[in-house]
């Protein structure tokens, strides 16, 4: 099978030959993958999987980038491009760079991302490339997100595109740099030791397929396998109705600018004719004062994302079906392209998960059956990053963040919200910490973990619950910082879906008085006190009153739905018949009629 | 003359091994009969004395022993048969088995539903208790709760309950206090304790575990006590083992105190009979993948010096089995697989079956898709009247209709080019698989031998090879029944585990030596048990490790069974090498954490064959029956390539590719540059050209 393409004229790649190149490069990704995986030190990467691998080709053209976080690998090609605009022909075999500043390229600055071209008798092929969240990144204070931050001098180390590896040795100025700037240094060189391994394990696999095929005939085969994501991306395209929808809502705001809240708006474009999807970012507010302004990386990975999950999965996630979204984006806006020195600490996380949403839902509009709502917003508190000293080690000093209860996925057609959905920075592919490796890792003890009850967004596609969530302190001064969002603008819900319950924080004294935290939190919580956290369920997709009265017997059933809002919210009527509960089909109908009847009695007033 | 027997009794097929006076084996397939395993295995049997010219009682009486591989457990899981389960856990935390751990495969997958956990919130009622990591208690158990909880459970008519609670790796004193609370309130009911089932740490695992054996009990239980006296009835007094995730054999009643190690029971014996008969075939070193290719999935496990490894991430359905497994990596890759081109022109082949019904086009049944087994015919490599024992004339029509329309046509080829490409991609998608196991082992499949099982395999397994730069590819006779014969096989074992953390800076030589005290009691009081002599018997130690803040553990075997400071300096040498093995990178000097300390208890392997020595090479000529008009895509094209009857092929025969070899249930193929050799034991090992080796310039 090696050289099946050998019988094959020369300018064209055969068939064989693209099945071979496409899993041979997609195992050199997974390769370097698990490399990271397993060797990975802070909670977040060997837990959380909160990393991703790609390889780009010389002209920064993406295959796959099926296997990472969506967040990460959507604008992965940004980083191969500052390397090449700083770096020019100054680049040379050996070399890695350190990058993780949202003015070159990267998402945000808690996102360390190393890339290395990959050589071939003395030329740039491809880059590999390895992105991995560290636990902290130099903060001011313990953490990677600083939703407060006015301006990127709030947002600890910077490495602007900087080589860390030359001949395949260290640069060893740069790497103490970051450990002198890093707390947790050996965590740190740990975690950069796996990322590495990650990047190079990916550059012996491109050079080993390129000295197998040919680099001429790899290179052609990425121009073929480009053309042939833009055609299944306009094939899809080509199903949609054509239409133009605008949305707007509100995200909460932490800043005197917006009392209201943040306005943010996005308009998408939809031409089956032409194959082309237009997502319309133009009218934003300018950059905040805060730490959540997205930087171009996470805003383009955002909108290329929330389309191509419009598209199905059967759209290859690569640079020729990326170009077939056109995205309109200006400079200086909060949703858009930051101007230095605006802060972006928070880009992955916080208006990145309404973005999503926001694109998806105008789908929703201009169709029902297509899109979804709006899954959960900001980092619920039991998400928080933990930090202190670890009596139980000899005071030990310990930073990590806790992914919990990260739920709340949104309704769509057909579906209720994928539970462990977070984010739409994640759609599910963070992994949740175990309790008892959080317990074993921090001096922290979960009192429970467990679903809220109502707080999915009815619809008759529900959004996933929201966690009930307590972290005791077992000994003094643990810090919790965090970053919220949805406590005033919850998950919204679309096409007559209900809006997912709220966000909360608070945090509970040792006489059991609880007390409201802001949504940026960060507090020092002594043995005994806790931190509380309700997180949001997703927002519900279509109407209540037209979900299938089963569901929603099996959700009282289950604890997910009080039989209350089964009656006021879904109308459903239920019979109980020792613990089983069956829908009343009969009475549902007659019910529904009546709450029917009295529109426009808004149906939050049943809530 | 005695008999020894084994069956693996699939949901479509059983496969029986017999081995006559400890020396010839025969193989066998009959029908699995749905519903009933029990009349399954006699009827099997029946088939067996019959074709000896035996009556049942007879050839039973005769049988000293009965190794049995099943899918009762797999199936009741996959199936949702299992008993009415309650779990009772830690108040606070209901929804451990909705959360599992999340990790969702493929984000962009946005439309699909969250799957329902293994026991019903309804059916899972939090008791006041709390333990600490450091086995403190924070909440002593709340009794009254318990027995309310207790008779809840029994209105609601459980028939079995699981228990598992946080933290009682470290501490299990309030989970087995309530099991003597169950044995009193509800006596005779089923229960299990999340730390005896999967002593590890992560809540979710251990309490899946837990209900997932819980679940089983009834069930497993009941149809192991029906296989035992019925064979009993037949007239068979001999042992009666089963075969369980970990490979090894045990009997009928620890499968039925602890029936999750039933699970995956079955395909666990695969890797062994890999190993085993390349072993008896003489190939050193014992670098084996195993694989075995059916109609609907394709199966790979590694081992590395005939030892095949356990992993702990096997999913069953949706469910992920946490208990330690022989791993076996299985894709939707087989016979029936089906081809077909998306919107952008491209191929893909599977996970999609046609299955047994309608199954490929040429089987004639209805169906009208094109699958891998169509692509074989097409191309001249399965022949129309000799397939399956001859038990079903294919259609070549209908097999190159369907390829033309669905492939060729659109990718303006020809259909045997087409038929090529589908087998291609096919063979791809298992390179894949194996990629994906061999690098998760962190070894190189270079230098290993590819054993093919499988009614499917022998067509692939050559070009499979060549992809990944294998050279050596053995076919034994007993392709056809792979896992059966390593059932047959296969060492009496059962694994043992504890949890107990220490690291190397402060290692705690009382307590870890206390417990592998233990661990040695409880595997001798086993091998006991099942009478295994004291000069066969093995104890294996192995322990999971990591470095400081790595929450991911790699399993590290250990020869000593007390540990001294000089045996922790070893042990910690070995975590840094195997690390770098699997990860290519050391960090000496760090701190090395050790959680769980494991045992397996086994017994010898059954009957190893000896390698006899084959008189030169013979020519293969007199076994010649034809020649099919192939297509290949080495040679350019048509070829005519000859077919050998493989039951008339001599030792020593040597076959030079391209050629194929009929068996009674397979087909195999020698490619063109490779040649083929018939060994002592009626296998083929086929040698593949020496390939370039790829020079890197770093």
């Amino acid at each position: 099978m090696n050289d099946v393409a050998g019988t094959v004229e020369h300018d064209e790649v055969d068939m064989f030959t693209m099945v071979v190149l496409r899993r041979r490069i997609e195992a050199v990704i997974r390769n370097m993958i698990n490399t990271l995986f397993r060797t990975g030190r802070s909670g977040v990467l060997n837990t959380a999987m909160d990393f991703s691998c790609s390889v780009t080709d010389s002209e920064f053209r993406t295959v796959s980038t099926a296997l990472g976080l969506p967040v990460h690998v959507g604008a992965i090609d940004l980083i191969p491009k500052a390397i090449a605009k700083k770096f020019g022909d100054d680049q040379h075999p050996g070399d890695c760079f350190a990058n993780n500043s949202a003015y070159h390229g990267n998402t945000h600055c808690g996102d360390f991302t190393l890339c290395a071209p990959v050589f071939l008798d003395g030329e740039v092929i491809f880059y590999a490339i390895a992105r991995a969240h560290l636990g902290d990144i130099g903060f001011p204070t313990p953490t990677t997100y600083g939703p407060l931050s006015r301006d990127i001098y709030e947002e600890g180390l910077k490495l602007p595109c900087v080589r860390i590896q030359r001949n395949y040795v260290d640069v060893q100025e740069v790497i103490d740099i970051c450990q002198a700037n890093i707390r947790a240094p050996n965590q740190f060189y740990g975690d950069y030791l796996a990322t590495l391994a990650a990047v190079r394990t990916g550059e012996i696999g491109m050079q080993q397929i390129c000295r197998q095929y040919g680099v001429a005939r790899v290179r052609k085969f990425l121009a073929q396998f480009q053309e042939y994501a833009k055609t299944m991306a306009i094939a899809a395209i080509r199903k949609l109705p054509a239409g133009r929808v605008t949305r707007e809502a509100r995200y909460d705001s932490e800043t005197d600018l917006y009392p209201e809240g943040i306005p943010i708006r996005v308009t998408i474009d939809v031409d089956p004719e032409e194959g082309m999807i237009t997502v319309d970012l133009m009218n934003n507010v300018d950059n905040l004062p805060l730490g959540i302004n997205l930087s171009e990386a996470t805003m383009r990975a955002t909108c290329y994302t929330a389309v191509l999950t419009v598209l199905g999965p059967d759209v290859p996630r690569s640079t020729g079906a990326y170009n077939r979204i056109r995205i309109l984006s200006r400079e200086g806006a909060a949703i858009g392209r930051p101007k230095f020195p605006a802060a972006t600490s928070c880009a992955t996380t916080n208006l990145t998960q309404l973005l999503g949403p926001m694109v998806r839902s105008a789908f929703a509009d201009l169709r029902k059956g297509l899109g979804s709502a709006c899954g959960t917003l900001g980092m619920p508190a039991s998400c928080a990053v933990v930090s202190g000293q670890d009596d139980r080690r000899n005071g030990e000093r310990f930073i990590n963040q806790i992914i919990m209860g990260f739920w709340g996925g949104p309704g769509l057609q057909g579906h209720d919200g994928w539970f462990t959905h977070g984010g739409s920075g994640s759609m599910g592919a963070l992994w949740q910490s175990s309790i008892e490796i959080v317990e074993q890792q921090q001096p922290v003890l979960v009192e429970a973990l467990e679903i809220i009850e109502d707080s999915g967004g009815a619809g008759e596609w529900c959004g996933a619950p929201g966690a009930y969530c307590i972290f005791r302190s077992r000994t003094d001064g643990i810090r919790y910082t965090g970053n919220a969002a949805g406590h005033d603008f919850p998950p919204f819900g679309v096409a007559g879906g209900l809006d997912g319950s709220q966000n909360d924080v608070l945090w509970e004294g040792r006489d059991g008085a609880r007390h409201t935290l802001a949504n940026s939190f960060d507090i020092i919580l002594n043995k005994d006190e806790k931190l509380v956290s309700k997180g949001s369920g997703g927002g519900g997709y279509g109407n209540p009153l037209d979900r299938n009265p089963d569901l929603v017997a099996r959700d009282v059933q289950e604890g997910w739905v009080s039989p209350a809002r089964a009656r006021q919210t879904f109308g459903v009527v239920l019979q109980c018949d020792g613990f089983k509960y069956h829908a009343d089909h009969a009475a549902t109908g007659r019910l529904r009629a009546d709450i029917s009847a009295r529109v426009p009695v808004p149906l939050k007033a049943y809530v | 003359m005695t008999y020894e027997l084994a069956a693996d009794v699939g949901g479509t097929f059983t496969d029986l091994v017999l081995r006559v006076g400890g020396r010839e084996v025969n193989i066998y397939k009959t029908s699995t009969t749905p519903g009933n395993i029990s009349n399954g295995i006699l009827n099997g049997i029946e088939m067996i004395a019959t074709s000896l010219g035996l009556d049942i009682k007879t050839f039973l009486r005769r049988c000293t022993s009965f190794a049995c591989g099943t899918t009762i457990a797999t199936n009741a899981i996959l199936e949702n048969r299992q008993a009415k389960t309650g779990l009772i856990c830690s108040e606070g935390f209901r929804d451990t088995l909705l959360i599992r751990e999340g990790g969702k495969a493929d984000s962009y997958d946005f439309y699909m539903d969250y799957p329902a956990p293994y026991i019903p919130r309804c059916l899972t009622i939090g008791v006041p208790e709390r333990i600490n990591a450091e086995g403190g208690v924070e909440i002593p158990l709340n009794e009254a709760a318990v027995k309310k909880t207790l008779s809840e459970l029994r209105e609601k008519n459980v028939e079995a309950i699981a228990v598992s609670l946080l933290w009682s790796i470290v501490n299990p004193s309030h989970e087995k206090r309530i099991g003597e609370i169950i044995e009193a309130e509800m006596p005779g009911i089923p229960y299990s304790l999340g730390h005896q089932v999967n002593p590890s740490i992560r809540e979710y695992r251990r309490t899946l575990a837990a209900a997932i054996d819980a679940s089983l009990k009834p069930l497993v239980q009941a149809r192991i006590e029906e296989i035992k006296s019925r064979l009993s009835g037949a007239g068979f007094s001999g042992e009666l083992t089963f075969i369980t995730s970990s490979g090894g054999r045990t009997s009928p009643d620890e499968v039925i105190e602890r029936p999750i190690s039933l699970c995956l029971s079955g395909p666990s014996g695969a890797p062994q009979a890999g190993c085993r008969l390349a072993r008896s075939e003489g190939i050193v070193p014992g670098s084996i993948l195993t694989t075995d290719m059916g109609g609907t999935s394709f199966e790979v496990s590694v081992s590395v010096d005939w030892k095949t490894p356990m992993h702990r991430e096997v999913m069953l359905g949706n469910h992920l089995f946490g208990v330690p497994a022989v791993e076996v990596k299985s894709i939707g890759s087989g016979g029936g697989s089906i081809a077909y081109l998306d919107a952008g022109g491209f191929i893909h082949v599977g996970p999609e079956s046609a299955g047994a019904i309608p199954g490929p086009a040429c089987y004639g049944r209805g169906g009208n898709r094109p699958t891998v087994t169509d692509a074989n015919l097409v191309r001249g490599f399965l022949l129309p009247d000799t397939f399956a024992s001859k038990q079903l004339v294919l259609d070549v029509a209908a097999a190159e209709r369907v390829i033309r329309e669905e492939i060729a046509e659109p990718l303006r080829m020809d259909v045997q080019e087409a038929a090529n490409l589908i087998c291609l991609v096919a063979e791809q998608n298992m390179v894949s698989a194996i990629q994906d196991i061999t690098i998760k082992r962190g070894v190189d499949p270079r230098n290993f031998t590819l054993v093919s099982g499988g009614a499917a395999g022998g067509l692939h397994v050559s070009a499979i090879a060549r992809e990944l730069g294998i050279r050596n590819v053995l076919i034994p006779r007993a392709a056809g029944v792979l896992s059966a014969y390593g059932i047959m096989t296969g060492a009496k074992k059962m694994s043992f585990a504890h949890s107990l953390f220490t690291h190397s800076e402060a290692f705690n030589f009382k307590s870890v030596n206390a417990l592998l005290d233990k661990l040695r009691a409880d595997g001798l009081a086993f091998l006991d048990r099942m009478g295994v002599s004291r000069e066969t018997r093995e104890l294996k130690f192995s322990v999971e490790a990591r470095y400081a803040g790595q929450v991911w553990q790699i399993t590290l075997p250990f020869a000593a069974d007390r540990l001294d400071s000089g045996g922790l300096e070893t042990l910690v040498e070995n975590f840094h090498a195997l690390h770098e093995t699997y990860y290519a990178v050391r960090s000496t000097g760090e701190r090395v954490e050790f959680t769980e300390w494991n045992l397996d208890a086994m017994g010898p392997v059954s009957g190893e064959e000896r390698r006899t020595e084959s008189d030169g090479e013979k020519d293969p000529a007199a076994a010649l029956i034809g020649h099919s008009e192939g297509d290949i895509r080495e040679c350019g094209g048509k070829v005519r390539i000859p077919v050998y009857d493989g039951m008339r092929l001599e030792v020593g025969a040597r076959i030079n590719g391209p050629a194929l070899v009929q068996e009674p249930v397979t087909v195999n193929f020698v490619p063109p540059d490779a040649s083929g050799r018939v060994t002592a034991q009626g296998g083929l090992l086929i040698t593949m050209p020496v390939q370039k080796q790829i020079e890197l310039a770093v």
